[in-house]
């Protein structure tokens, strides 16, 4: 099970790596704010507690920026 | 799952603020009536008024654009749009990019203005000065000055700037707690001058939470700059914005009541702290100003500028 990841400059592969694997998961893995992002899945905008399925897209925006 | 409006399943965003679930449509109408209301309530525009929007291609100036063009379309309003263009390397060109193309979608008046031809300097080389005072500093003395100068050129009656709900509380915490009553003083949705040559300064956005206003532009898919400016460091508002988000984690209405409670004192604080407007004049520029040269004047002087 796998999906595609799309933040910046990266464009890859991941496992999914447990059950019920939700972007705010994905986002902590990152080490990323959840408050500095917007999430994308299959380009519909969704938010963090969405479950991340088998075959995904999974786009991460940064909206909030110092400065 | 489903919006609290509507009951359609696909969700965007949770409010911590008030457990509202939203849909992409109701999210973006309550964005925009929550702006037009601001408007209303705060008396923020007038029939006949020719607006000039600080557009820097930014999310909130993008947003203050494309919601105050609601007015335009009713024929309430005109406007106009400037972008400074400070000259700061790999940064700013994509941002006046957005911001002409921006204005060309909509057909407004829009001018950019450089410093290096208004000024003869660039952000970036005032930076390699050996004892300057901190890029911000600059950037925002002469923006603040390059675009009450458009206004004037332009006609405008009011001027929009993209302040939202965490700007507005960072200044208000901010100022407090460095004692600066006198700029505390100088905050809220409307900012009038009683210098005539300052034109009135107005908010649409200072209710919106920042997160909010990039949620919008991504849903109704705003072409806006998201970068951070090379320049941007560790300062005390960051220090500020840092707290009062950690805060707001478990306390979610903590910026809405900290705005309220500001709106509040403000009158009596005007009453009780503001002096008399010094009448004087910058003696190189004629902006009015309390001390001999205004401080965009004394910067340029400072710089070997002049
Ligand atoms: S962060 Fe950059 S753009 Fe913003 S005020 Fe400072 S120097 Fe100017
Ligand atoms: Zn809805
Ligand atoms: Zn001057």
């Amino acid at each position: 099970m796998s999906f595609t990841l799309k933040y910046k400059d990266i464009n890859e592969e991941r496992e999914i790596s447990s059950d019920n694997y939700t972007i705010k998961d994905l986002l902590n893995e990152l080490e990323v704010s959840a408050q500095t992002m917007v999430s994308k899945q299959n380009g519909e905008l969704v938010i963090e507690d969405t479950v991340i399925n088998d075959g995904d897209e999974i786009q991460l925006v940064q909206i909030i920026y110092g400065g | 799952m489903k919006c609290s409006k509507c009951g359609n399943p696909k969700v965007i965003i949770k409010r911590e603020q008030s457990g509202q679930l939203l849909c992409k449509d109701c999210f973006i109408e309550s964005i925009e009536k929550k702006v037009i209301k601001t408007v209303r309530k705060e008396k923020l525009l007038d029939k006949g008024d020719k607006v000039l929007v600080a557009l820097s291609g930014g999310k909130d100036s993008v947003t203050t654009l494309e919601i105050l063009n609601s007015f335009r379309e009713m024929n309430v309003i005109d406007i106009c749009a400037v972008t400074v263009d400070e000259g700061i390397d790999n940064y700013r060109q994509d941002g006046v990019d957005i911001a002409v193309r921006h204005a060309k979608r909509l057909g407004i008046e829009h001018k950019v203005v450089s410093l290096k031809e208004e000024y003869g300097i660039t952000l970036d080389e005032i930076m390699q000065r050996e004892n300057h005072k901190g890029s911000c500093s600059y950037c925002g003395v002469f923006r603040r000055t390059v675009i009450n100068k458009a206004a004037r050129e332009m006609g405008a009656t009011k001027i929009a700037t993209g302040h939202n709900l965490d700007d507005e509380v960072q200044a208000i915490m901010m100022n407090y707690l460095e004692g600066n009553m006198d700029n505390l003083t100088k905050l809220g949705a409307k900012t009038e001058s009683k210098a005539e040559e300052f034109t009135v300064k107005i908010k649409p956005l200072r209710e919106i939470p920042e997160r909010e206003i990039g949620i919008y532009v991504v849903a109704k898919e705003l072409e806006v700059h998201f970068d951070s400016c090379p320049y941007a460091m560790q300062s005390f508002r960051g220090e500020i914005s840092e707290v009062i988000n950690q805060l707001a984690e478990k306390h979610p209405t903590i910026k809405y009541s900290t705005l309220r409670g500001y709106d509040k004192i403000k009158g009596i604080l005007k009453n009780e702290l503001v002096k008399d407007y010094a009448h004087g004049r910058c003696e190189k520029c004629g902006e009015p100003s309390s001390n001999r040269l205004c401080k965009a004047c004394s910067f340029l002087e400072e710089l070997g500028c002049d």
